[in-house]
């Protein structure tokens, strides 16, 4: 995994970048983290993170223009911007000891000639002084000051100047006019900021503005004599102090990051919903009180994309953007382990992949599509925790082996349509498959492909399992003559559209709709809402045709508020954290109150187990009234049995159940219990199987009151079943659980 | 120890048995058939410890 070829997938994230206001800001502020100091009235933390970027904050407060004002988002609601200057004031009046940083650091080696004691002479003096240079500054005339002594409010800013430089104060040689460099010969460097006008030693023309010095490479230039205003000259002051001492540490000048590289973020969060707030007016003409700049201040957004976050529980949950897990998930294809181990595993494992969040993202960017390659490069180098998805492997394997099923229709060896239903709709009811195929083969030159789209691979990473499934498919596919596919889940579409493109693929509900078909039953305008699943999000053509059957079948229908987010089953992520996937589902469960309509057997699946009132499109059209949905075990069975049933139409003749032997077991338990072993997603088939092996002379254990107790590997998982024998081939569930290590049985 | 071997009639012992996950093998001792050394999990430590350890090993 290249790590360009990862964060490509999340750079056009600007979640964390600086917001619009900061772009504006001569000196970088971040005005986002100073204004929600302020707002918690923390003069002190407010006026260093101010202090920090300004250097000289009463100065600032006085003469910025505040560009900032012209990038508040505020202004996208209609509202004033915040009034920066006026809350830079305040906390400058609140903020009782505003003496400069005190730094504990070892004296450098290093002596830099300051010329000029205006702004841009006093900023870079500091800054180096602070560094613990020896810093020696000459001055023309008697004090310190230069253009701003004509200031009205000189007087402050003399102040904030003599606070700042409390505690590195360098020498300054007032009276002293430096006229040749010769007499800066014993300095290492020089700073050049004589103002508007003053002398430049004849190096201004060779100013280089990145590297701030010129064609002598010890002498650097700042403020008016370059023609920066007061507020450019603080700003290029600090530049210029971090270049002097690169210079002094390597003795050339370099460029070092100094701000960002761009003048304008080009993104305004959206912030629709957020109230509007009017503008803070002070009371008195002395500025804002305390809590008047707090309440000025907390006006500010705190602009900052968090869409992503907010959309999805498994991303609030882990609370990571797209850009940081795209660097996790980089160095996670690095690990080693145990030298240094997997950072992102159960998120990963938890992501539904469901694309909401990339639905929701100004700039698309899905998450699930990062956590994905995760899991594919996982499960190509081994490290993937098979036990996550195992089960739903396994269903694959079975809807793809043992019930598969494939026909051009009776008599046929091509077709101009297929229905391929999935594994999961026969599954919950097999009616759904076999009235479906009644119907399309009534209306339609129509054949059958029952299997599985291979989307059980695709979520476990297993892409060479995705592959084959695919090819296989494409390969039956041609052999029926290229027919055009009739799906009747939201996922196998989204599979086949992005593994097999050149497949036509057309809904049954899109066809059911188009026909007009006729419901079997119409119910008189219940309410309904229909939650749409995850895959049809943009799938309108599909959206609308079961929106108009479920009308045409008699119910009304009200839209729900958050359409589009998965029931839950996305991604296979119960294994891995179930806990996250129930909360998921009965959050979308309790999107509304009304009854579901769906159309996706999984969503009906996990509504059902959620107690959520909830049917599937086909049970409306069929007149079905719908039943608790199966369990693992039955699952399994209806899926045999719709392959018995349509190969029973198709090919006429009495189709036989296939004969597993361990069926002649008769579990007897009871129905709490059931759906307590099948939320572990254990099956009856697992509980039989064990239970047939055991008492067929297996291993097996049994305590004082004849229950007994018995195991079984099934790849990545050793199931456990403890049991009672009834007699008559009959034995009574006491539990059933798994383990996912492995057992060495010698020591 | 209420729990016999089925096969060996035996009651089971506590014995030092190897356990593997993800790479990683550790001992833990647990009812073993003294006879045939077929190991017992009773349904509390599967669920228990052994998920726990399963859980942290995942998230390494």
């Amino acid at each position: 995994m290249q790590q360009s070829e990862i964060t490509a997938y999340a750079e056009r994230c600007f979640g964390g970048e600086p917001a619009s206001c900061s772009y504006a800001c001569p000196f970088n502020l971040d005005i986002r983290t100073f204004l929600e100091r302020v707002s918690r009235g923390r003069w002190k933390q407010a006026y260093k993170s101010l202090r920090n970027a300004v250097v000289f904050p009463t100065v600032v407060a006085e003469l910025c223009p505040a560009p900032c004002r012209g990038r508040c988002q505020r202004e996208t609601l209609g509202d004033a911007p915040l009034d920066l200057s006026a809350i830079e004031h305040a906390v400058v009046r609140y903020t009782p000891d505003r003496r400069g940083e005190q730094y504990a650091l070892p004296p450098k080696q290093g002596s830099v000639a300051v010329v000029g004691a205006g702004l841009a002479g006093l900023a870079a003096a500091l800054g180096l002084a602070q560094k613990k240079y020896t810093v020696t500054v000459f001055e023309r005339e008697a004090s310190w000051g230069g253009a701003l002594r004509e200031h009205e409010h000189y007087e402050r800013f003399d102040e904030d100047i003599r606070l700042q430089f409390a505690f590195d104060m360098p020498e300054f040689r007032y009276n002293t006019e430096i006229t040749s460099l010769d007499e800066l010969r014993d300095f290492d460097a020089v700073f050049v900021a004589t103002g508007d006008g003053g002398v430049d030693f004849g190096l201004t023309p060779t100013f280089d503005p990145k590297l701030r010095n010129s064609a002598d490479a010890r002498v650097f230039f700042g403020g008016g004599v370059i023609g920066d205003d007061a507020i450019a000259s603080l700003a290029s002051a600090a530049d210029s102090a971090r270049m002097i001492e690169v210079f002094l540490q390597t003795g050339k000048a370099s460029e070092t990051y100094g701000g960002y590289d761009k003048r304008d973020c080009g993104h305004y969060v959206d912030h629709a919903g957020e109230p509007k707030k009017p503008l803070i007016v002070a009371a008195s003409p002395d500025g804002y009180t305390e809590d008047e700049t707090r309440a000025e201040a907390a006006r500010c957004m705190q602009c900052d994309c968090r869409k992503c976050l907010a959309s999805c529980e498994m991303l609030e949950k882990y609370r990571k953007l797209p850009t940081k897990i795209a660097s996790e998930v980089y160095t996670d294809s690095g690990a080693a382990p145990p030298y240094s181990t997997h950072m992102i595993t159960r998120e990963t494992y938890s992501c539904l992949d469901c694309g909401y969040c990339g639905s929701v993202c100004p700039e698309g960017v899905d998450s699930g599509e990062i956590l994905h390659l995760s899991r594919v490069q996982r499960a190509e180098d081994g490290v993937a925790p098979a036990a996550l998805h195992d089960f739903w492997l396994r269903e694959m394997a079975h809807a793809t082996t043992d019930a598969a099923y494939v026909s051009a229709g009776r008599g046929k060896s091509t077709c101009e349509y297929v229905f391929f239903p999935g594994c999961q709709l026969g599954a919950m009811d097999t009616r759904h498959v076999t009235e479906s195929y009644e119907w399309l083969a009534c209306n339609f030159d129509c054949g059958v492909m029952l299997g599985c789209c291979g989307a059980p691979a695709y979520w476990a990473g297993r892409m060479d399992l995705f592959n084959d499934n695919i090819s296989s498919i494409r390969s039956t596919w041609e052999t029926l003559g290229r027919p055009t596919f009739v799906v009747a889940c939201a996922t196998c579409e989204r599979m086949f559209r992005d593994a097999t493109p050149d497949i036509a693929v057309v809904t049954l509900y899109e066809l059911m709709a188009e026909r007009k078909f006729i419901p079997l039953s119409t119910v008189n305008c219940q309410l309904s809402t229909v939650f749409d699943p995850c895959a049809a999000r943009e799938d309108t053509a599909m959206r609308t045709a079961v929106r108009t059957l479920a009308s045409g079948a008699g119910i009304a229908l009200e839209e729900l508020q958050n359409q589009g987010k998965c029931c839950g089953n996305g991604g296979h992520i119960r294994a891995a954290n179930r806990e996250l996937f129930e909360q998921m589902s009965q959050n979308r469960a309790d999107e509304s109150p009304l009854p579901y309509i769906v159309y996706c057997a999984n969503c009906r699946d996990v509504f059902d187990e959620r107690g959520k009132s909830c049917a599937h499109i086909l049970d409306v059209l069929f007149g079905i009234t719908p039943e608790k949905a199966p369990l693992i075990g039955e699952k399994r069975r209806n899926r045999m049995e719709v392959s018995r049933m349509l190969r029973e139409k198709i090919e006429g003749g009495n189709a036989p159940a296939a004969d597993v032997p361990h069926d002649a077991i008769e579990l007897v338990i009871a129905p709490e219990l059931a759906e307590e072993i099948d939320r572990k997603l254990i099956g009856s088939d697992e509980m039989r199987e064990a239970i047939y092996l055991a008492e067929r002379g297996g291993a097996k254990f049994i305590d004082a009151d004849g229950v007994c107790q018995c195991s079984l590997v099934k790849s990545a998982l050793t199931y456990w079943v403890r049991y009672k024998p009834l007699g008559d081939g009959r034995f009574e569930i006491v539990s059933a659980y798994y383990h996912r290590m492995r057992i060495a049985r010698e020591d | 120890m209420d729990w016999k071997c089925a096969k060996c009639d035996v009651e089971l012992k506590p014995k030092k048995t190897l356990f593997s996950y993800l790479g990683n093998t550790f001992s833990h001792e647990v009812p073993v058939c003294p006879q045939c050394g077929e190991v017992f999990i009773p349904p509390e430590l599967a669920e228990g410890r052994m998920a726990e350890v399963e859980e942290q090993l995942e998230d390494k």
